[in-house]
């Protein structure tokens, strides 16, 4: 009787973890307004980089002084939490961004006095930052006293740089309405348009697989580079066989070869390792680094991520 | 006296079952219309959030089986055949359904959900009080009027019902 309860409670258990381990890394989502937007709105900041001069978007600004692309934002987050999936608020990333900075400066360890170890680089990715991007845009049509609303929502692959959703068209032009009723119409109109092709991304990405980005550099002090033949191949082609192996169905592209770097876009990753465990870029990538560690190649190496999508390997060292 | 009241009873019974017979003749009549859902779909302009509001343009013999048909061919149309457009304003809607394989599928649960009285009812409503437009009654052949009713469809609501029904996969779905 106790042997049954125990085969039972062991059976519950791997029923448990299988349900945890069977879901894929969930993409982040946030929507950002576009550059087009904060430049024809007036919310861009200009500075003199050793003598041109570079506008980047005031995104902080934009959120404070504009009160329609917060409610434009609003609408389309409840929109994407009503589909069970909530996206991440930009205004409300920049603000954490900025109290995480104002305590990690005022942290100290109460034995050393030491501060937070934060790195160029670290201190570098402090930024707002999504999976998929929704860039949003609109434009305000005006003909004598009638209105209508150009609109266009991209969703962008932060990674890959593709746009794998979009939902664009102009309003009916009205006499009468308000921007922000024309704006919530268009909102409206959209989204279903929108989520249907972030869907067929999504079901894509089940079928075959997470798409991502693996990069291989190498230390400037590493004697051996991409060329270096291990029993008779290069090391650039032994990677790219590994790709082959570890791909789903094979697919990856080269888009990059030189004896010091290598780029490899479109690799498909499973979205499971072989423990059922969900993977992103630096898992996956994380084996083709133990791979290169060990004989006969014997290449020590430091793995470096950007997200769910992005992995660089640099040979050499740590 | 006796006799009288049987035969007043007797008179009774038949005229109840005749009026059965015919509601149920018209029934019939209008289900054959739209059996084969021969019916367009478009867009009337943009509904509130989580719903299309679509004119469906029914095809019968009868106008009144037209009418009564309205709502069930909106739900159907939103399911399996998606609109491209209407007036100015109005976006292209993909169909909740594409695939013929999942129709195959899943055929007794549309069967079910399709049935007089069905489920479908509780996604749709009448969106002008039942009111046809004057341009909306056309008499498109000797024996064919097609008739155009504006109605809402609470798309998100029926979407999510799907999606529970596993017909389809939800946003979240799989992380």
């Amino acid at each position: 009787m106790k042997n049954m309860y125990k085969s039972f409670f062991t059976i519950c258990l791997l029923f448990i973890s299988i349900s945890i381990f069977s879901q894929a890394k969930k993409p982040t989502i946030m929507v950002v307004p576009s550059d087009v937007w904060c430049n024809q709105n007036g919310y861009m900041l200009n500075f003199n980089d050793q003598g041109s001069v570079v506008s980047i978007p005031d995104y902080k600004r934009a959120f404070q002084e504009n009160a329609e692309v917060n409610q434009v934002i609003s609408q389309i987050n409840g929109m994407m939490s009503e589909r069970g999936f909530p996206l991440k608020n930009m205004e409300s990333v920049i603000k954490s961004i900025e109290s995480n900075a104002a305590e990690d400066n005022m942290r100290s360890s109460k034995g050393s006095g030491s501060g937070v170890s934060e790195s160029p680089i670290d201190a570098l990715k402090k930024v707002a930052k999504a999976d998929i991007i929704m860039q949003l845009t609109w434009t305000v049509n005006r003909t004598g006293p009638k209105k209508s609303i150009n609109f266009n929502l991209q969703g962008l692959d932060a990674y890959t740089d593709k746009q794998i959703a979009t939902a664009t068209g102009t309003g009916d032009p009205s006499f009468s309405a308000e921007i922000p009723v024309l704006l919530s119409e268009a909102v409206i109109a959209h989204m279903d348009n929108f989520t249907s092709t972030l869907q067929v991304h999504f079901d894509d990405m089940f079928e075959n697989g997470r798409e991502i980005i693996v990069r291989i550099q190498k230390w400037n002090d590493w004697d051996g580079d991409l060329e270096t033949e291990y029993d008779g191949e290069e090391l650039g082609i032994i990677i790219e066989d590994w790709l082959a192996d570890n791909t789903v169905k094979g697919r990856f592209s080269t888009t990059d070869m030189t004896e010091d770097m290598a780029l490899f876009e479109q690799v498909r990753i499973p979205l499971y390792n072989a423990k059922g465990r969900a993977i992103d870029a630096r898992r996956y990538t994380k084996a083709l680094s133990s791979f290169l560690k060990k004989a006969p190649y014997s290449i020590p190496n430091k793995l470096v991520m950007k997200g769910l999508g992005r992995a660089t390997i640099i040979l050499g060292g740590k | 006296m006796k006799q009288k009241m049987k035969s007043s009873i007797v008179l009774i019974v038949l005229l109840l079952i005749g009026v059965n017979v015919n509601a149920q003749w018209k029934k019939n009549k209008a289900n054959e219309d739209s059996k084969i859902w021969r019916y367009d779909l478009e867009c009337e302009g943009i509904g509130k959030q989580g719903s299309k509001l679509v004119k469906v343009w029914s095809y019968s013999k009868n106008p009144k089986h037209a009418i009564s048909r309205a709502m069930k061919n909106a739900v159907h149309g939103i399911i399996f055949k998606g609109y491209a457009g209407g007036g100015t304003g109005c976006t292209p809607s993909k169909a909740l359904v594409g695939s013929a394989t999942k129709v195959e599928e899943h055929a007794s649960f549309f069967d079910a959900f399709f049935l007089d009285g069905g489920e479908y009812l509780k996604y749709v409503s009448a969106a002008t009080d039942g009111n046809i437009g004057p341009g909306d009654r056309l008499k498109v052949s000797r024996r064919e009027y097609k008739i155009g009713v504006v109605v809402n469809v609470l798309h998100g609501q029926l979407r999510k019902r799907l999606e529970e029904e596993g017909i389809l996969r939800g946003l979240s779905s799989g992380f």
